[in-house]
């Protein structure tokens, strides 16, 4: 019984996903309190119907007793986690047992990040961020939360099933001459012919990469990209592998699977179209009849939007075209600094069923989302100086005075043409005339509105310019169709003698045979290397069909669910500021290190770890970066200029081995698994 | 109160019954609020937030909300017919430990006041409040932090104390049972145990009322005239399987049954007390004599620990590696108190199956249709912490009247509902410091025979073992050595530490931190037997049987490594010096 549900402050659903069995709790639930005759109503209601109680409690706790409510759990173990980011209010429910808190916790902050992905710095302004999540129109509104839902149901999978994103890191496939010559070809072949191609309509390839189901088997990076963060990686195969499924669990491609894998996912070429038709905005003005079932009641349009509804009117739903890129939003570091959520395009070019090619582009107007996300940025800053009572001082690397110009020119480069741009130069001018003004009132708290409604209008812009076909970018440019079908071509001839190998080398990609000899007594081990985001660890083979080292079915199944409990109980004394964890279990011993390298690999002495409570961020690279935003900057206080890398590993061994022999077992892997060769050994 | 500050941040009774219609304010329902100097409004807040989102979520789950928790508190939740309890604790207390200190509060009460319905509808609000006042304090003083970690008794320090005066406050307990009317009885000294026949839990509520006359003169109890001024009496409640288990024990019937045998075994005790100027002038050390009798016992002691591996090693006996236990089991002495060994052996075993079978018991009284669910509360036991209190944790006084706490934990368990509350009596009686308190029938009082026996019976050996008990010293403070450890025994809730009371003892010490996250973590997985959890500051061990957990830290030494595994590791060496060191303190980790 599992549901994720996020929601406005004023109760309205912004999304749900359930799963069967919590559908049929709500609408018997429902059902019962309905009077006999009347049909059930929409899902959608009785959801929002139910949650509203504790949605308004929520905030009602928030803005009375400046405590918000993290978790409930009652007696027969249903847990009920919230959160709240900005606007947004986030329930996770389990009443199946088969997650914890801090699973659900996990959950909600990876749906935000796949949210972010998606929306970039619409997420930023909760009223637009809420009319993203909730098209007017029905039709499109259940489109999108397919999609999301279908993006949630791919986690919840890969999690469970899948030791990458158990601990967060990539898998790469171990064969080091493939990948290799896979990188190279990328490099040499691919990306350079699609970079001087004329089809490219203006588009320039940063990053390619090669997926064999979820491991990674060959990665470029263009020379003037800047490195891809773990978490967009991570994110990024989610949705790869939501538009390609994979069945996990089959060893073989037999003919039918390669049936039901082939072509695409149901959802798998939606592009984020959330504009209104002029159909149903118009139908907006004038009260709609009620759709279905009774009128949702926290249904409403929030009077203080101040955009530009006419501007959204223009707008037309293109028909989704399969050669459409999806629309991502990725962190992007360069020179002049940190960019979150910059605009990217993302091919998802299938080569076979389970083997994918991803392209990453940069767009032709991504300056604009820089200089929106300056702007926004200042603004913010401004604002908090406000609510302190301070001035806007010079802090920071832009004065206001720097701002105001460079919004000026930014605003002048746009054009005046558009109604959403007219709209911004109103509040601007509204608000040069408050802040700068002779005699006006100046900086002071009144402003703050203002800053507010300028961060609406920077977001307004950003959305125009990235999610619909008008505004800049109008031609939707992106690599023509068959320039793709060409990069696909080229990749699968290259790969046509490898692919089968690599699908069951993916299955396998380390085995614990090979280290039954050196290692008597280990049943499995986890090593990750958290500073690249990488993670080696044999393979938990657990199909009936399929016979591992670890044996058939059940045995293999437990040994599966303690490995995953490991992982989750470590992570819980890593929050608390443990870092060595060694258990006696059952019949196994279980451990866990954490230790810090210098760029040479000279073992850093252990130091403080920081403490966190329990409704922290979870530990992870994912939804929130632990070990660099966290870990490794607290770590690394003390060490200026020093690149400290840091590591884990998990290892279950036999009851019966001495500690001393599993002690240096642990050892040995760790120096090994690393080595400069980075190849483990095999 | 300061303390009190620290641990608890908010309290409250809410009576939903009160709160029905459009126009009733929430304040109507509130019994009682902690800390009672909170804003009607804030009070009016919380109850009515808590209340009403415990509820929708309780429809939404078909079960009641057992926790609540916030950014800054989290709240242990009880609901009963149309009460809600809650109880909120910053969030550095585990949640184990504040739902176990929920139950304990609601028990405490109902133990002294029965029904929480019927006590609201015979006293006044202010009166009662009082009351919930009293009993939130007390769960919540003194001690050091690591006591509340464990929840655990206070009990006399045992390394201090001659075994022989253990052993004698227990018979001074057996001596009482001999009146029919007497269930069972504890021995306390300035708060703390030194004898006691009743399970933890009930022990731990009698306290209350002892360690309240303690510190203020009894008001409001009744004196029983006819004995003196140094009794008095209180009329408490116990749950059926309480009262079961007091009386299922074989102490109970094995002395009771043959009154005949009275008087003689009435002068041999005499003549034991009066003999102990003699033997304390010699302190024994209570774990070196290896008398013949005592080899007699021993197969009948395996037989009581087989279930514990560690004990059924061979090697020692394993009484003499148990730590003096406060309650006399590990005292040996002359052949004549071989029926007393085992007879309080038995009563051991017998609390141990209870601890098992207890529930069962309780609902083949309630009709035997509770079977199920009782299995499932067990296996939830080590989950839920104190589920031996909140099985027991019996409801109104008849059918009408089913109101007090919930016995909790898994939804099935709501047919156990109607078990009642048995009115009982507590009988005390102070000499100065110390304190016999006995459960008596209710009709004890009025027999004034009995109780002139009881109390004529003990009178001289209370006051000859009060006189030792004050005249021995407190004890040199062993100089702490260079580790730290905590030996919970979970069986009869006590704790052997050399972590000295306050400063030490603060939450922020990196020892009772560690401890209280392997303890939750001990009784989240059935499964952990040991563990080893370090930190850059501290690496504690932790293992743990099924009667017993014990957690160790080395001080000093060098903590510096890299965190990399490593085999020279200091921490690795830490089970080895915990069985090393923890033999002098009657600890046996083999």
């Amino acid at each position: 019984m599992k549901c994720l549900l996020i929601a406005s402050e004023s109760a309205e659903v912004l999304f749900y996903w359930t799963d069967l069995e919590f559908q049929q709790n709500i609408q018997d639930q429902y059902g019962a309190s309905q009077e006999e005759g009347q049909g059930l109503p929409a899902f959608e209601d009785s959801i929002s119907t139910l949650f509203a109680p504790i949605i308004i409690s929520c905030s009602t706790m928030v803005d009375r007793h400046s405590d918000g409510y993290t978790s409930f759990t009652t007696e027969n173990n249903h847990i009920y986690v919230l959160h709240q980011f900005d606007e947004c209010l986030y329930i996770a429910v389990n009443g199946d047992g088969e997650e914890k808190e801090d699973d659900l916790r996990r959950k909600i902050y990876v749906m935000k990040k796949m949210i972010e992905v998606q929306f970039g710095m619409v997420t930023l302004s909760g009223n637009l961020l809420r009319r993203e999540l909730r098209p007017q129109d029905t039709e499109q509104r259940a489109r999108l939360w397919k999609h999301l839902q279908g993006l949630l149901e791919t986690y919840s999978q890969l999690r469970e099933n899948d030791q990458s994103f158990l601990v967060e890191a990539v898998e790469r496939l171990i064969h080091p001459t493939l990948c290799e010559q896979c990188i190279e070809f990328l490099e040499r072949r691919l990306v350079q012919q699609l970079n001087t191609s004329v089809e490219r309509a203006g588009e320039e390839v940063l990053h390619a990469f090669i997926l064999v189901h979820t491991k990674l088997l060959a990665f470029y990076s263009s020379r003037n990209a800047s490195t891809l963060t773990t978490s967009d990686l991570l994110a990024l195969i989610i949705i790869a592998q939501n538009m390609y499924p994979s069945d996990v669990d089959l060893d073989d491609p037999s003919p039918e699977d390669v049936e039901s894998t082939s072509g695409s996912g149901p959802e798998s070429f939606y592009t984020p179209e959330p504009s209104p038709t002029e159909r149903d905005s118009s139908s907006s003005a004038s009260p709609e009849p009620p759709v279905r079932g009774s009128t949702p009641v926290f249904e409403f349009v929030d009077p203080d939007i101040q955009m530009a509804e006419d501007s959204l009117h223009t707008l037309e739903i293109s028909p989704p075209d399969p050669s459409t890129p999806r629309r991502v939003f990725l962190e992007v570091s360069l020179r002049e600094g940190l960019y979150p959520m910059m605009p990217h395009s993302m091919y998802c070019l299938p080569l076979w069923p389970g083997i994918t090619l991803v392209l990453l582009t940069k767009i032709s107007t991504s300056r604009v989302a820089m200089s929106v996300y300056t702007f926004l940025e200042a603004f913010d800053k401004l604002e908090k100086h406000l609510k302190d009572g301070g001035s806007p001082a010079a802090r920071g690397h832009l004065t206001i005075h720097d701002i105001r110009s460079k919004l000026d020119k930014f605003i002048k480069a746009l054009g005046p043409s558009d109604i959403q741009f007219a709209q911004l130069q109103n509040v601007w001018t509204e608000f040069k005339n408050r802040a700068f003004a002779r005699g006006g009132p100046g900086f002071n708290r009144d402003l703050i509105p203002w800053c507010k409604n300028m961060k609406t209008q920077l977001c307004g812009i950003y959305r125009q310019c990235f999610f619909t076909d008008s505004g800049l970018a109008n031609t939707h440019r992106c690599l023509s169709r068959s320039l793709q079908e060409r990069a696909q071509t080229m990749v699968q001839e290259k790969l046509m003698d490898w692919k089968d190998f690599l699908l069951v080398k993916c299955k396998r990609n380390i085995t614990m045979v090979s280290y039954l000899e050196d290692f008597p007594g280990l049943i499995h081990f986890i090593c990750v290397d958290r500073s690249s985001g990488q993670m080696i660890a044999p393979s938990l083979c657990i199909t009936e069909r399929a016979t591992s080292e670890l044996g058939k079915g059940p045995v293999a199944q437990y040994i599966k669910s303690k490995v995953w409990s490991l992982v989750s109980t470590t992570r819980r004394y890593l929050q608390k500021g443990y870092s060595t964890v060694t258990l006696r279990d059952g019949d196994f011993f279980f451990c866990y290190f954490l230790w810090f390298e210098n760029e040479t690999g000279y073992k850093l002495e252990a130091g403080d770890i920081p403490v966190l409570p329990d409704d922290s961020p979870p530990i992870g690279m994912l939804a929130w970066d632990y070990y660099s935003r966290k870990l490794l900057r607290y770590y690394s206080k003390n060490r200026q200029g020093e690149a400290v890398k840091c590591y884990e590993l998990l290892t279950v061994h036999l009851g019966v081995i001495p500690t001393e022999i599993i002690l240096q077992h642990c050892r040995q892997l760790a120096s090994k698994l690393w080595e400069p060769s980075r190849n483990p050994l095999l | 109160m300061a303390e009190l500050m620290a641990r608890c941040s908010y309290f409250f009774l809410y009576d939903g019954s009160k709160v029905r219609g459009e126009g009733d304010a929430t304040r109507e329902g509130i019994c009682y609020f902690y800390p009672e100097e909170t804003p009607l409004d804030k009070q009016e807040l919380l109850c009515g937030q808590l209340a009403g989102v415990g509820r929708c979520v309780s429809e939404l789950s078909s079960s009641p909300v057992r926790v609540i928790r916030l950014h800054h508190n989290k709240f242990a939740i009880r609901m009963r017919d149309d009460f809600l309890w809650a109880l909120g604790c910053p969030v550095e207390v585990s949640i184990v430990r504040v739902c176990e200190l929920l139950d304990q509060l609601i028990n405490l009460y109902c133990f002294y006041n029965g029904s929480v319905r019927q006590s609201y509808q015979l006293s006044s609000q202010e009166a009662l409040a009082a009351r919930w006042a009293r009993y939130l304090s007390h769960l919540q003083s003194g001690s050091s932090e690591l006591y509340h970690v464990f929840s655990c008794l206070r009990t006399i320090d045992s390394t201090n104390v001659d075994p022989l005066l253990l052993l004698k406050a227990a018979l001074i307990l057996q001596a009482c049972q001999r009146c029919p009317l007497v269930l069972a009885g504890c021995i306390l000294f300035r708060g703390r145990v030194v004898s006691t026949q009743m399970s933890p839990e009930v022990t731990m509520k009698v306290m209350v009322h002892e360690s309240d006359t303690y510190t203020k003169r009894p008001n409001g109890q009744n004196t029983c005239s006819s004995v003196g001024s140094a009794v008095s009496s209180t009329s408490v409640f116990l749950t059926l399987s309480e009262l079961q288990d007091l009386q299922s024990a074989p102490v109970f019937s094995s002395y009771s049954t043959p009154h005949k045998e009275a008087p003689p075994k009435k002068t041999r005790l005499s003549r034991t007390l009066s003999d102990t100027p003699s033997t304390e002038s010699e302190p024994s050390d209570p774990c070196s004599p290896q008398s013949p009798q005592k080899v007699s016992f021993s197969p009948h002691l395996s037989d009581v620990f087989s279930p514990v591996p560690s004990h059924s090693t061979p090697g020692p006996s394993p009484q003499s590696l148990r730590s003096p236990c406060p309650n006399g089991k590990c005292s040996h002495e002359a052949e004549e108190e071989e029926s007393f060994y085992h007879s309080f052996h038995n009563s051991d075993v017998g609390s141990r199956q209870k601890h098992s079978s207890g529930l069962d018991d309780s609902s083949h009284l309630n009709g035997g249709d509770g079977d199920a669910a009782c299995g499932t509360v067990f296996a939830d036991k080590m989950v839920e912490g104190d589920s031996r209190v909140c099985c027991g944790s019996a409801v109104g006084h008849g059918a009408e009247m089913r109101d007090a706490p919930p016995p909790s934990l898994s939804g099935g368990f709501s047919k156990v509902e109607e078990n009642p509350l048995i009115p009982m009596t507590l009988y005390i009686h102070r000499v100065k410091g110390l304190v016999l308190a006995l459960l008596v029938e209710p009709h004890f009082l009025k027999d004034t025979v009995s109780m002139e026996e009881v109390y004529h019976s003990s009178l001289a050996s209370l006051n000859g073992l009060e006189a030792h008990l004050r005249s021995i010293s407190p004890g040199l403070q062993v100089p702490p050595g260079p580790y730290v450890f905590a030996h919970f025994d979970c069986i009869q809730s006590t704790l052997t530490t050399n972590l000295s009371g306050r400063p030490g003892g603060a939450p922020e010490h990196p020892f009772v931190r560690a401890t209280s996250l392997l303890h939750s973590h001990f009784c989240n997985t059935e499964t952990l037997q040991e563990a080893i959890i370090r930190s850059a500051g501290a690496a504690v061990y932790g293992t743990r049987s099924v009667a017993q957990e014990t957690y160790f830290q080395q001080h000093g030494g060098s903590l510096r490594n890299s965190g990399i595994p490593n085999h020279q590791d200091s921490a690795f060496s830490l089970p080895s010096k915990a069985r090393h060191r923890l033999l002098k303190h009657g600890v046996n980790l083999l």
